[in-house]
């Protein structure tokens, strides 16, 4: 049992105690922390569902987490402004939506 | 109580779609040795066939894996 669990919820930062009520929620790109006693770890989750059980288990899936020093910061300097350029000639709203999500998630990368 | 309906599902996107195009960006931002071990667990390779009037057809291959 660890003391708390932060997950990047799409509707926000979700703190998780041992006690809490029971939830779903989806997950947007973003880091996820682990607390316990003696310090900090966090992942990068790439998308996914947390399921907090009524029994103080949680549980987090994602198609890939990350411990955070896997990430080369370079690539992802190198992509963000990349998309943000393709943003500009995307035509189709599906073509759009595919540029999109590459900015968020190199900006949700970018930010730790 | 509803929320907003997300850009990727107003574009037509499924969510399973939405997640790999994410899983696929995180996968080509990590280090080596990392990166190659990521792609390399995605690599697919299946044979896929349509029936028609009770019958396979002939089936296709798709492979992400080296031709040999």
């Amino acid at each position: 049992m660890v003391d708390m669990v932060i997950v990047p919820a799409t509707r926000g930062q979700l703190g998780v105690l041992p006690g809490h009520v029971a939830t779903i929620a989806e997950l947007k790109p973003g880091i996820m922390s682990v607390h316990d006693g003696n310090g900090v770890t966090k992942y990068f989750v790439s998308s996914g569902f947390a399921f907090v059980h009524a029994n103080s288990f949680a549980d987090l899936i994602a198609v890939e987490a990350v411990p955070l020093d896997r990430i080369d910061a370079c690539l992802v300097w190198k992509g963000l402004p990349e998309f943000t350029q393709k943003l500009k000639s995307a035509s189709t709203d599906l073509e759009k939506a595919e540029v999109q999500i590459g900015v968020d998630v190199h900006s949700a990368l970018n930010s730790p | 109580m509803s929320a907003p309906m997300p850009f990727w599902r107003a574009a037509g996107m499924t969510y399973i779609t939405y997640s790999n195009i994410c899983a696929n960006l995180v996968r080509n931002c990590l280090k080596e040795p990392h990166k190659a071990e990521a792609l390399n667990r995605e690599k697919v390779h299946f044979a896929i066939s349509t029936w028609k009037d009770g019958k396979a057809e002939k089936p296709v291959i798709r492979s992400d894996l080296a031709e040999d």
